[in-house]
């Protein structure tokens, strides 16, 4: 891996050098450009009263009403396959459209209110859902002739839309494709913190000072990526959570990491001796690096967090991750991998290069 | 291990000698609980459990600090021949954790005389205390023995050790919750399968790293 070039000549680089920059240009584009799924934002009236007719205004996203009106379909589902359908849906622009459902007085199960989630299925544009949409406070005059209006609908005979797009994830909306930046920065920050502590593994084994210069090199780029890491989650948490922290154990657990290892670099600069420095960072890398597992791994899971893949969460997988996100994701964490090896190395050089002067 | 308890004598007949040491340790605990206290004016279980453990964690900083700073250089040299590194972290981490247990429980008492006492487990809050009590003494001992090579070794104790501390931390609030009833919480023992099983990596780790990290 830590082939010198020989040459000036910048084509000269190694296979996966190249391989990080095709790969990173591709995430880039592809995660920028790729249009998401139509989806819907809003819906008006959201809560009405059983036992009447209703029309709700829909504001879609992403959205063709315009192109096929016959083929829209619309139906309000109560839980499972209990649904009722739209008796008429009038699309007045390629955003916008009307719906009017009749609730019925009655419902299958007694609640205090009914969220009811819209699902639109429109021809060759597919189909886009909006859960609690509509929430319905009970009739006080209940007929039960009127059970009969609700269907045993599974909704399956909807159209997908055919096509490379990203899902349509209510609250997440465009900032989905933070995916493919936010994640693989700590992935990368990890890998880069583990690399450097198998070198400073290493120089506890034979004390040469070039292993301490490898570590220094990848903890720093290390740090790099999860500041960077940590600034992509707080936008992303900005635009989801409505706030940049909010004290969830997994942004606090990150923090901490990022702490550590500044602290380390901290003891670094108010070392003199250069073999005490190398010794200090190798014994205190080693030690961080093993606590680091249970601070990032193990005590999230264990807390209620908002954050994906921890207390009360599931991680990465079902529609936050479809198909079409894999294709980007997985070369997104490759590239961004080989990139902070790459930098890694860089600073390396250059600090060695430093050193000798 | 005779030697160890030697080595530990010593540093007590030391400790002791000069009275304020003791007596400092203390008076941090009786003034930063009154402090504290004068500011909340009162502590519900909830807010008793965080302050006890924040107060313990300066009060053992400060008192740990010293470990190293007490001898001369020459004196390290002396013991350095004299006994294997790891013989001198024994006995360095026995008397911490001896100072850690006395201001547990002397920070306990003054808790209590000030605010009262909400645990109502008490054998699982000096189980919480006497193992947060091992881990950090290992803990502490291991980064103010990397701080003393450094040049400012006060703050920088405190600046590498408070980050480490923290997964011991939460585990140790989360019991500390459990001995005072304020969790709805009814099973503790994963986090003290949890506590145990850091506090034994702690150990391991610290206990591979110091004679390397003491070697200079």
């Amino acid at each position: 891996m830590m082939q010198e070039s020989t040459t000036n000549s910048p084509f000269r680089l190694a296979a996966w050098k190249w391989a990080a920059m095709i790969i990173l240009i591709f995430v880039f584009i592809a995660g920028w450009i790729v249009p998401l799924k139509p989806g819907i934002i809003k819906v008006t009236p959201d809560r009405a009263v059983a036992g009447e007719m209703m029309v709700v205004d829909v504001i879609g996203y992403n959205s063709f009403y315009l192109t096929d009106t016959t083929k829209l379909r619309g139906w309000l589902r109560l839980s499972g396959d209990t649904v009722i359908q739209a008796h008429h849906i009038q699309a007045w622009d390629d955003r916008n459209l009307s719906a009017s459902f009749y609730i019925p007085s009655v419902f299958p199960v007694r609640q205090e209110a009914y969220p009811l989630t819209l699902v639109l299925d429109h021809g060759a544009e597919g189909t886009s859902i909006l859960p609690n949409a509509i929430f319905i406070t009970p009739a006080s005059v209940q007929d039960t002739a009127e059970m009969k209006l609700w269907f045993r609908d599974k909704i399956e005979h909807v159209h997908e839309k055919a096509g490379v797009q990203y899902p349509f994830r209510n609250i997440l909306a465009e900032t989905i494709r933070n995916t493919y930046f936010h994640v693989p920065m700590w992935f990368c920050m990890i890998i880069l913190f583990g690399v450097s502590a198998w070198y400073s593994l290493q120089y506890y084994r034979n004390a040469d000072i070039d292993f301490d210069r490898k570590s220094v090199a990848f903890i720093k780029v290390g740090l790099v990526f999860g500041l960077l890491g940590m600034v992509t989650g707080m936008l992303w948490a900005k635009n989801t959570w409505n706030a940049y922290w909010s004290w969830d154990v997994k942004q606090n657990m990150s923090a901490i990491s990022l702490l550590i290892y500044a602290a380390l670099m901290v003891m670094r600069s108010s070392v003199e001796d250069d073999m005490q420095k190398a010794r200090l960072t190798a014994g205190y890398n080693m030690f961080a690096f093993v606590l680091l597992i249970p601070l990032l791994f193990i005590i999230p899971r264990m807390t209620d967090s908002l954050h994906p893949g921890n207390g009360g969460n599931p991680a990465l997988g079902g529609e936050d991750l479809d198909n079409t996100m894999r294709m980007v994701f997985y070369p997104a964490v490759v590239g961004f991998i080989l990139l902070g090896l790459w930098i890694s190395q860089l600073v390396y050089r250059t600090d060695k290069l430093k050193g000798n002067l | 291990m005779n030697r160890i308890l030697n080595l530990v004598a010593t540093e007590a007949r030391i400790e002791l000698r000069e009275r304020y040491a003791l007596s400092g340790i203390v008076l941090y605990v009786l003034s930063s609980s009154f402090i504290v206290f004068s500011i909340w004016k009162q502590l519900p279980p909830k807010e008793w459990g965080l302050t006890f453990w924040v107060i313990f964690l300066f009060c053992s900083l400060m008192a740990v600090l010293k470990t190293f700073g007490r001898e001369s250089e020459g004196r390290y040299f002396y013991y350095y021949t004299l006994y294997h590194p790891l013989e001198l972290f024994a006995a360095k981490v026995i008397y911490n954790f001896l100072l850690l247990v006395f201001i547990f429980l002397v920070l306990w008492f003054v808790l209590f005389v000030m605010a009262g006492n909400p645990i109502l487990r008490i054998g699982w809050f000096l189980t919480t205390g006497l193992m947060s009590c091992i881990g950090l003494s290992f803990l502490l001992t291991l980064i103010t023995s990397i701080a003393i090579k450094t040049q400012q070794n006060a703050s920088l104790t405190a600046v590498m050790a408070l980050p480490l501390m923290i997964p011991l931390l939460i585990n140790i609030l989360r019991l500390t919750a459990y001995s005072s009833g304020t969790t709805p919480d009814e099973n503790p023992w994963n986090e003290l399968m949890l506590l145990s099983s850091i506090i034994s990596l702690v150990i391991g780790l610290s206990l591979w790293l110091f004679p390397y990290l003491w070697r200079s």
